[in-house]
């Protein structure tokens, strides 16, 4: 599709500017020419209707969750309610500006007061910060906590312990905290060696990082153990939240000795992923660590009888961002969370978990599991019987686009010998057993396929606005601004059809 | 639960299918003892319609701030947002998608990214643009960071007049790599620029500035580049950027020879949402390209020939490098990206230059107004941009109070927030072009009634 850029005519314009210009004022009386620009900065040139119709046009290549199925691994892609949209959106709340006295936001001062208190009931923490913009923020900000606190101490704690099954973000939060990263190998019903980690776990290490159900979808029954190995060595145990979707109502991570949570509000609490963000990461933390949190938290002054900002003291952490929140996240979460109630969060995991393990049951024939086990609320299984046919898992993933379904998560976790070729199937709990049905008849008609026209697969998708892209070609030519195409121009040769599909 | 379509019917089918009987037998993995014996201590759950006025009387204990203009900005602006935007942004195709792993199914997202960093390439003169980190804040600490991977250097000169929370959290970011942060003070406004080249020695691995900075003046950034790089051509120079609007009308950076630009787009397109969400850029040179923290959009070709845009350069990311990747950053600010792809398209070469030309003149109008009334003084002489620094001569508090009666947000009283705690009545005021001539004519009389 043309790009904005390559749109429009000189001249045209889609804003309209206020009346008064004070054009009695002379830019060049008040700024300096050393500050002045010479020419104007070369945007587009384009009326609001090229830009509606534009963009409309570019939504429509995008497949959202309204959409239909996004049984994304670990990602929890659940309804995102339309109601908490349009609350998030009240213009007291959305043209508060963050440094307007506290006596004119007392009612988002109230939310995030409150919003602390359901939290922490949730997952049984003391005190949460709502500051970090996303999950691995609120891991950085987590790990800090970590350091922060051993510095204190003045124990001089350099290592992190880090399942082989985590995300990413889990070893590269360690990493920018300044902690060498020790990885825990799984054992072979893919839950933590506790051995191992007993081994491991020393005066050396400020803990563990832990996601529970874990990556691959099972809940850890060494937990206590895990809890115990730990914090005998004075370490602390970190939860990743990426998956509490799992444990709504059935069991709180502040129970099973978790000193900091973080919760990813775009997952669990129904939040939109927008394409990537805006969500928030927020961190919970037992008692003891509430000195480290990053400032300011917000609090009741019972005297004056209003909510204020309060420092949190020398020992924070400091400050992670600029002001306070993602706070229409916080709106949207606190929201749901009162729509759903004790009995809905229940309900909400219970789903989830029915939903994930009748995938599995249903599929396991077909995509053998890693484990051959019930699991949490995602489901892992594998494409590697298909490799004899020259399929690989990326292939069928492919193929589940052409039946207008978003592919699982794939290649994740992969760790040897256990995890190869992974398909990771995260069914949240606003998924029917219809859709449910529909997806595992589709999952075996492309086991079929697999074994019959493998080409389908190894070429799909077909029916995708574009198709397979060259992704090595991506990194080859850099082309990373419309600018860096325009010096390639020559070379490229684009058709119009090429582009303007 | 209207949210949870599977009836207890359906859940009892399905666990039979499974081949249990109850749901416990699932979760028997969780330990007896730390299953939670009770429902969650909670409220029961509302209706919608309850919820509606539930969430609509919190708001009503906030101000009414659509018609509270603010005099204060400190990081935050509020500018106008054509409903075109706000309209295309509730699409669900933008909202509810995932991030664009997968090409096919996200061109909308992937092209709009590739779209902006076009844009903002243009607007800061750098050749690559990483589209979303956090905010202003995180990406200066960002910044700082990959200097100090660059450089193999340890010492970070920074200029007090950075946003006190962008010093903060540029703290937090590198303290744990040890490096030595050395303030640079200001002088009439201004970063002071012979103690710069006082500072300025081979250990340095970057000097931080903001321009506008914090106070809102504009600094001699060329002149602090041509210092920073005589010295050696290896210190980075890194210009942050808190109001984006200002680049409309300013010099690009990069023709200022600036190495990392973190720029907070807030002003493009986002509101002011009680401080977030917002989003930062971090552009650079492409040969610092490895280096950099976050994803990037590139074109390429599918397989039938056609133009397409996917997320690149991925080696350096978190979910492939994991411990020595260049950043844990993973979801970032996305949608907003859009957002401000959108809103500098309605805006377009004219627009922008437009409305960063009233925010500096209608700045400029405020201030001679305020001090022709013999109430003020200037604090600073120094240039700023669309926010600038008055000394009131009686008690700040009163005419706080009197502005908020009056449906303004105060401007910021900088004493809390000075680095060298010299200001004691100064008032940061911030001008843009929501502000009318006749509201600013009102302002000025509240003010020096």
């Amino acid at each position: 599709m043309k790009l904005i850029l390559e749109k429009g005519i000189s001249g045209r314009d889609g804003y309209s500017l206020p009346q008064d210009l004070f054009e009695e004022i002379k830019a060049e009386e008040c700024l300096p020419e050393y500050a002045i620009s010479k020419d104007k900065k070369k945007l587009s040139e384009v009326s609001e209707v090229d830009v509606i119709r534009h963009f409309t046009k570019l939504s429509k290549l995008n497949y959202g969750l309204d959409d239909g199925f996004y049984p994304l691994g670990s990602c929890t892609m659940k309804y995102n309610p339309k109601i908490n949209e349009k609350l998030a959106s009240l213009s007291n709340f959305v043209y508060a500006h963050p440094l307007a006295p506290e006596e004119t936001v007392q009612g988002s001062l109230e939310i995030i007061y409150h919003l602390n208190q359901l939290l922490g009931e949730i997952t049984g923490m003391d005190e949460y910060t709502m500051a970090p913009a996303a999950g691995a923020h609120g891991e950085l900000t987590g790990v800090l906590i970590m350091r922060k606190y051993f510095v204190d101490r003045q124990e001089p704690r350099h290592k992190m312990l880090i399942p082989d099954s985590a995300h990413g973000t889990n070893p590269a939060s360690a990493a920018m905290a300044g902690f060498q990263v020790v990885e825990v190998k799984s054992n072979e019903r893919g839950t933590i060696d506790l051995k191992e980690l007993a081994k491991l776990m020393d005066q050396d290490t400020v803990g563990l990082m832990l996601t529970n159900p874990n990556t691959v979808g099972l809940y850890d029954e060494g937990i206590e153990k895990i809890e115990k190995i730990i914090h005998s060595k004075g370490g602390l145990l970190y939860y990743d939240g990426a998956n509490l979707n799992a444990s709504l109502g059935i069991i709180r991570p502040g129970d099973a000795g978790f000193d900091i949570v973080h919760l990813n509000l775009h997952k669990t609490f129904s939040t939109p992923h927008g394409g990537g963000g805006p969500g928030a990461g927020v961190i919970g933390v037992k008692k003891g660590l509430i000195p480290y949190l990053p400032t300011p938290l917000v609090a009741w002054d019972s005297v004056k009888k209003r909510y204020y900002w309060k420092e949190v003291g020398e020992k924070s952490i400091g400050m992670v961002r600029s002001f306070w929140a993602n706070f229409p996240v916080l709106v949207k979460t606190y929201a749901w969370i009162l729509s759903m109630g004790p009995d809905g969060l229940y309900n909400a995991s219970e789903t989830s978990i029915i939903n994930a393990n009748y995938i599995l049951a249903k599929l396991k024939e077909y995509y053998k599991p890693v484990y051959d086990r019930y699991c949490g609320h995602e489901c892992t299984l594998t494409g590697k019987e298909y490799k004899k046919y020259g399929v690989k898992t990326l292939d069928i993933a492919k193929r589940l686009m052409d039946y207008g379904i978003h592919p699982p998560t794939i290649y994740f976790p992969h760790f040897e010998p256990y995890a190869e070729e992974t398909i990771m199937i995260e069914p949240p709990e606003s998924e029917s057993k219809e859709v449910l049905d529909r997806f595992i008849e589709i999952m075996i008609k492309i086991s079929e396929e697999a074994k019959t026209e493998p080409e389908l697969l190894t070429t799909a998708p077909h029916l995708t606005p574009i198709r397979r892209v060259d992704e090595i070609l991506a990194v080859k030519r850099a082309i990373l601004t419309y600018d860096d195409e325009l010096k390639l121009k020559d070379e490229l040769k684009y058709r119009e059809q090429d582009i303007d599909f | 639960m209207r949210y949870i379509p599977n009836t207890e019917e359906q859940k009892m089918e399905m666990l039979k299918e499974i081949g249990v009987s109850s749901f416990e037998e699932l979760i028997k993995d969780v330990p007896a003892n730390l299953r939670l014996k009770e429902k969650l201590n909670i409220p029961e759950a509302i209706p919608e319609s309850e919820l509606e006025d539930k969430i609509y009387h919190l708001a009503q204990k906030n101000s009414d701030f659509f018609l509270m203009k603010p005099l204060v900005g400190a990081g935050a602006y509020r500018h106008y947002i054509p409903e075109a935007e706000k309209f295309l942004l509730q699409r669900e195709e933008f909202w509810t998608c995932y991030t664009p792993y997968q090409p096919e199914l996200s061109q909308g997202t992937l092209q709009s990214i590739f779209e902006y960093q076009s844009y903002i390439s243009r607007l800061t003169q750098m050749e690559v643009v990483i589209p979303s980190i956090y905010d202003g804040a995180s990406a200066t600490g960002e910044a700082a960071l990959m200097a100090l991977r660059l450089t193999h250097k340890n010492k970070i000169i920074v200029s007090n007049l950075l946003h006190p929370h962008y010093r903060k959290t540029l703290k937090t970011y590198v303290e744990p790599h040890n490096p030595e942060i050395i303030e640079l003070p200001y002088r009439d406004g201004l970063v002071d620029l012979k103690k710069l080249a006082d500072l300025l020695d081979e250990e340095v691995a970057a000097v931080i500035i903001q321009s506008p900075n914090f106070f809102g003046g504009i600094e001699r950034v060329a002149e602090i580049s041509e210092m920073v790089h005589t010295k050696n051509k290896d210190i980075l120079l890194i210009q942050v950027i808190a109001e984006s609007m200002s680049l409309g009308i300013l010099k690009a950076p990069g023709e200022m020879k600036v190495d990392i630009v973190a720029g907070n787009t807030q002003s493009f397109g986002m509101d002011l949402n009680y401080g977030g969400p917002y989003n930062a850029c971090l552009a650079t040179r492409k040969q610092y390209i490895r280096q950099l923290p976050g994803r990037i959009v590139g074109e390429t070709v599918d397989v039938e020939g056609r133009r397409v845009f996917v997320m690149t350069l991925r080696a350096r990311e978190q979910d492939i490098r994991r411990e020595k990747a260049t950043s844990n950053i993973c979801s970032n600010h996305n949608l907003n990206v859009t957002a401000s792809n959108i809103y500098l398209s309605l805006l377009g070469t004219e627009g922008l230059y437009q409305i960063s030309l009233i925010n500096t003149r209608a700045a400029h109008y405020l201030e001679k107004l305020l001090l022709k009334s013999g109430k003020f003084d200037r604090v600073f002489d120094y240039p700023f941009y669309n926010e600038f620094v008055l000394n009131y001569r009686g008690d700040t508090a009163i005419i706080s109070k009197k502005l908020l009666e009056n449906n303004f947000i105060p401007p910021l009283k900088i004493d809390p927030f000075d680095p060298e705690k010299s200001l004691k009545n100064a008032l940061l005021f911030a001008v843009t072009e929501v502000l009318s001539r006749e509201e600013q004519n009102k302002v000025a009389n509240i003010l020096c009634e």
